[in-house]
């Protein structure tokens, strides 16, 4: 990186020396902000198309909640920005605690819902734990692989991280929310893939996996419900009565997208999203309503947006002033792409059906501002990248 | 960061990440060209299914605009029947919703699959298979929302809107506004014609089932295309409902409020009055095979008010009178057998409106028509200047003697002065006859007007023109023609053994007799009672009675005050109180002049003077009535009931206003609660001291919730005062 003063650039105006080049408030990525922003915009008006009927005498009961979701994750946004990301180095373990100690809470006194505790009734809201697990996942494993001098990662190095994220992912698998527990250990695998970690590594991850969620099956953790969908995805012409509804689900939303055209049916008048045939549209399956009204194109522009803010996270990684930053980034890269790739896949019927929300587009505040800590915190390696 | 190492690490990363999107590119593309023909070819192939959407019920209103009938959104909690089909699959669900909706698991149970019968085996779900299943109704909106939220732990479980009754002001005025109830059996094929859904909820009495085609509304309907399994898989067609008409009603609740307190209060008053047979020289009952005394029972009675210039029934009070709202309450079976118990008894008949639907002899105050008969059939010689010698008795002359050993020839008067002559009342004009109420002079026309004209039904066919015999019209269900009696109708009592044995089956002069003075087989309800008096009041005209004026546009919007609507702001559809006059009797000046005299001296006096003075029936009740304030005129009428025992009179009265700017009839009947004077006069008082603002009336108020724990079928209500009630009464039978 070398010394900071050499790589100042000359000020701009009259002896203001007070504001340099390398002022971490002159280098915010507005790219990357300007496409969240997008996705978000867009998001608020899916749900609304999504939900305007849903509550009676209250069209914008969702979309209302979203829009002050939304303005929380803007102060979160800023406030993580603000925060140089180096003084997380040190506090990590501190963060992966609390998380461990609220993943531990919701197991035990968290709200039952349909057989599962994922989260804290807390009145208006319900604070989802594991949300929050994933950026503090993904800070513990950047910190603890930061200290590594080798290019690659020795095997007792490698268990320690494997432990760091087993024992969030198993506390994730018990509350049973597979979605959530796959995302932190794709967030693991590429940190891992980034620190240097064998190819066996890798695979002994996925392995453990497997079995803990098969460990989990056998010993009836993860309901019938759960593996249904699993069934569900795996014969989706399927005539079974027991998989009927979860199969709909999934043809509905693919009849949504497919039947979009190119410029979709319009705003509002799409008669799939309009008319309540996607079970929880708002959140899971809010990419259909966009396909469904947007079109191919209003598809397309979702994921080349989705495509823009991964490169620029990626870029982000790549231009970080040391290996925490870039471990930072590429987790939360990790963590991006498979909420992306999960959610609007699973839409079109190429993955299983999880609760994996579309990041900054679905319905839901804790996972809004999980994202929003996650962007705030790239944006914080960018701005400090030339210190 | 600096090492090559990583640079390609990162760029590993980086292909991982374009070769994920790409699949989703692709993968849409895909779906959209290649995919979505066979998407939409499943859509060709399916069938189509219509979901019903109701309307909301048209509103009620009294003529100011108070609330009698009014719409609750209620939101109901359903399952997708395709859900529960896998009886693990349903467990797990009943048990989840279990304590979030506060239903048992049983009770879900019992609505997927019926109750278990006798048999063990459960009788199939009472809910259509094409709907959600409800699961639990009335739930609140934090609950749904709660639900809906959560919709991914909740597969199939969905919210329904609908609409549930409200009856604000219940119990006032019951009978009149009526209730909802299923489509029965009966009537299924006729609801089902007219396009209604067989577990709708239909207006099964009072206005809401006479208006019901005009509250109903229309419905509206979604049209879904279902696959071969039924499941929804696109609307293709949406009709919204349009709401029913709202109604306003001619009713005014204070005057319905007091006239039913007033009502209530004078029967609960009755049973604490003592009657005594008749005593005979030995100072023995004349009956002794009955008690010599016993209490008044004052089971019942009803109350009419009506204007009779355009037949507006401003209040109708029928007494026991239930909780309308006892219908929507949802309670079971059994409870509801137990608040509307099924009894023979007629006096304890609750769902009956007695104003329209009770069969009474109305006593002397039927005498006003048979003196228009009288006169207008030129029975009397000189008309109304026509005088008659009262002597207190009154021996059939049309019959020999022989045959007077074997049936009743000699016809008295009521007994006068607490004495065991019957009164004595000297000369009497018709005008006299009607304010002393004396029945000889109306038994003589009785005979006369029979036997004269060869048994011809003069008499009967002159008070039919004043609507008795057949039904008024009034917009309320179930009404009953009564009955004149002639030769016809008694041959078919006694061919129906309705009467007593050995009645012969001919009309005989003594049934005209009785007729003449409102006994025997006359049976007339007491809205024709108020008709009838309310042609004598404005000059001849029988006019409709009618409960609604106008049927209004949906949607009247709310007043400020809470339980009233806002009239101004409403829209008439359709005028109802337009033309109401049935017939305009021939009623000569001379001889209303004569018939109203007589009933003005009922409420003023003077009587007559005889052998001594003989007051008029209800001149010393009404001395404390406010005549200047609103002049009335009026009769009184004791109908004799089962062997002619004193507690078996019933008690009718009727009268009108002499004041064309307030032109109402009034009339009142109380069932087994003695004389006219004593109980249904005082009742009709107290309604015209409020018509005439000389008392108050409590101000009417929106009910209290109706607790489900109670088993009265209706609240106990009295008169703040029963102040009105009061004044010395008459003290014979009239």
């Amino acid at each position: 990186m070398g010394l900071p003063l050499l790589n100042r650039r000359p000020d701009s105006g009259l002896g203001n020396i007070r504001r340099s080049g390398g002022d971490p408030s002159r280098n915010i990525d507005w790219t990357m902000l300007a496409t969240v922003g997008i996705l978000a915009i867009i998001g608020v008006f899916a749900i609304y198309s999504a939900t305007f009927w849903k509550v009676a005498g209250d069209p914008y009961w969702f979309t209302l909640r979203q829009v002050l979701f939304l303005i929380v994750a803007i102060v979160v946004v800023v406030a993580v920005m603000a925060f140089d990301y180096t003084f997380l180095n040190e506090r990590a373990f501190f963060l992966y605690g609390c998380s461990l100690v609220a993943l531990v809470l919701v197991l035990a006194v968290g709200a039952l819902r349909g057989g599962a505790r994922l989260s804290f009734d807390l009145g208006p809201i319900l604070f989802q734990p594991a949300e929050f697990a994933k950026p503090a996942v993904v800070i513990v494993l950047a910190a603890y692989f930061s200290e590594l001098r080798e290019e690659t990662v020795s095997y007792s190095k490698f268990i320690g991280g494997l432990v760091l994220v087993g024992v969030p992912a198993v506390l994730i698998i018990l509350q049973p929310d597979l979605g959530s527990a796959f995302v932190i250990i794709i967030g693991a695998l590429a940190i891992l893939l980034m620190a240097g970690a064998r190819l066996r590594y890798l695979a002994l991850i996925s392995l453990l996996t497997v079995m803990t969620v098969a460990a989990a099956v056998v010993a009836g953790i993860v309901d019938r419900y759960q593996l249904r969908r699993i069934e569900a995805f795996l014969n989706q012409n399927s005539d079974d009565e027991n998989l009927k509804n979860l199969v709909l689900q999934v043809r509905f939303a693919k009849r949504a997208v497919a039947t979009g055209g190119w410029w979709g049916k319009g705003y509002l008048d799409g008669p799939l999203t309009n008319g309540k045939f996607i079970p929880v549209q708002q959140s899971d399956f809010i990419f259909s309503a966009i396909a469904e009204q947007f079109g191919l194109i209003g598809g397309a522009i979702v994921l080349i947006l989705f495509a823009l803010l991964l490169f620029r996270i990626w870029r982000v990684a790549n231009l970080s002033k040391d290996v925490f930053g870039t471990y930072l980034c590429t987790g939360i890269f990790g963590i991006i792409l498979w909420h992306a790739f999960q959610n609007i896949g699973m839409t079109m019927g190429i993955m299983p059906v999880t609760g994996v929300p579309l990041p900054f587009v679905s319905y839901g505040g804790s996972s809004l501002v999980a994202f929003a800590i996650m962007i705030g915190l790239v944006e914080s390696v960018h701005m400090r990248r030339l210190r | 960061m600096k090492s090559e190492r990583r640079q390609s690490r990162l760029g590993v990363i980086g292909v991982i990440g374009a070769v994920l999107f790409s699949v989703l590119g692709l993968r849409m593309w895909f779906l959209q060209v290649v995919d979505a023909p066979n998407l939409e070819l499943k859509v060709q192939a399916n069938k189509t299914r219509t979901v019903r959407l109701l309307p909301e019920r048209g509103r009620i209103f009294d003529r100011e605009g108070r609330i009698l009938a009014d719409n609750e959104r209620v939101l109901s909690i359903t399952i997708d029947w395709n859900v529960m089909r896998d009886s693990t699959d349903r467990a797990e669900l009943f048990a989840r919703l279990a304590p979030v909706l506060d239903v048992s698991i049983t009770e879900m149970e019992d609505r997927y699959a019926g109750p278990i019968g006798a048999d063990g085996r459960r009788s199939g779900s009472r809910y259509s298979p094409l709907l959600p299943m409800p699961v639990k109704e009335g739930v609140g909106e934090d609950v749904a929302l709660y639900l809906i939220e959560r919709n991914e732990d909740f597969p199939g479980v969905d919210v329904s809107a609908g609409w549930n009754r409200q009856y604000p002001y219940a119990p006032l005025a019951a009978h009149v506004v009526g209730y909802l109830g299923a489509i029965t059996k009966e009537e299924a094929s006729q609801y089902r014609d007219l396009g209604y859904d067989l577990n709708e909820r239909v207006g099964q009495f009072g206005v809401e089932k006479i208006y019901e085609p005009y509250l109903r509304g229309t419905p509206g309907y979604v049209k879904y295309e279902v696959d071969s399994r039924g499941a929804i898989l696109d609307e293709i067609e949406r009709v919204e409902p349009v709401a029913g008409n709202d109604l306003q009603l001619a009713l005014d609740l204070d005057i319905q409020q007091y006239a039913e307190q007033a009502l209530e209060t004078q029967l609960r008053l009755r049973r604490f009055v003592e009657t005594c047979q008749a005593k005979d020289e030995n100072k023995l009952p004349v009956k002794p095979q009955f008690p010599e005394c016993q209490n008044l029972k004052a089971p019942a009675g009803s109350v009419v008010v009506m204007n009779h210039s355009n037949g507006e029934v401003i209040a109708l009070a029928s007494y026991p009178t239930f909780d309308n709202r006892w219908f929507n309450s949802g309670i079971s079976g059994d409870k509801f057998a137990q608040i509307f118990p099924k009894v023979d008894d007629p006096d304890k008949s609750i769902l009956v409106n007695r104003a329209i639907q009770g069969q009474y002899n109305l006593g002397s105050s039927f005498k006003p028509f048979v003196a228009y008969a009288a006169l207008d059939a030129g029975q009397l010689p000189g008309g109304v200047a026509y005088k008659y010698f009262d002597q207190g008795s009154y021996t059939l002359t049309s019959i020999d003697e022989d045959t007077c050993q074997v049936v009743k020839c000699v016809f008295r008067n009521a007994l006068c002065g607490g004495g065991n002559s019957p009164c004595f009342y000297g000369v009497v004009t018709v005008e006299d006859a009607l304010a002393v109420s004396s029945d000889t002079f109306f038994y003589k026309i009785g005979e006369q007007i029979f036997s004269e004209r060869g048994g011809q039904p003069i008499l009967q066919e002159e008070v039919r023109k004043f609507g008795f015999g057949s039904k008024t019209g009034i917009d309320l269900p179930y009404e009953s023609a009564g009955r004149v009696p002639d030769k016809d109708s008694k041959r078919q009592l006694v061919e129906d053994g309705v009467l007593m044995e050995g009645e012969s089956p001919n009309y005989l002069v003594g049934d005209n007799v009785q007729l003449s003075v409102g006994q025997g087989l006359l049976a007339a309800t007491p809205i024709q009672l108020a008709q009838s008096y309310g042609a004598l009041a404005n000059g001849g005209a029988v006019v409709r009675p009618l409960v609604a004026i106008a049927l209004l546009a949906p949607g009247t919007p709310d007043a400020a005050i809470a339980g009233v609507a806002d009239l101004s702001k409403s829209e008439v559809v359709l005028k109802l109180n337009t033309t109401n006059t049935i017939r305009k009797i021939e009623l000569p000046t001379e001889y209303r002049d004569a018939i109203v005299r007589g009933l003005q001296r009922v409420i003023t006096g003077p009587g007559v003077d005889s052998d001594r003075y003989h007051a008029t029936t209800g001149e010393r009740l009404f001395a404390s009535y406010p005549y200047e304030v609103l002049p009335i005129a009026g009769k009184t009428g004791t109908a004799q009931g089962a062997a002619s025992l004193p507690w078996n009179d019933s008690s009718a009265f009727a009268a009108f206003s002499l004041d064309p700017n307030q032109p109402y009839t009034v009339s009142a009947y109380l069932e087994k609660s003695g004389y006219g004077s004593k109980a249904a006069a005082p009742v009709t008082k107290c309604v015209f001291m409020a018509l005439a603002n000389a008392v108050k009336t409590p101000a009417v108020v929106p009910s209290d919730p109706l607790d489900l724990t109670s088993t009265l079928v209706a609240p106990d209500r009295s008169l703040p005062s029963n102040r009105c009630l009061g004044g010395a009464a008459y003290g014979g039978r009239d």
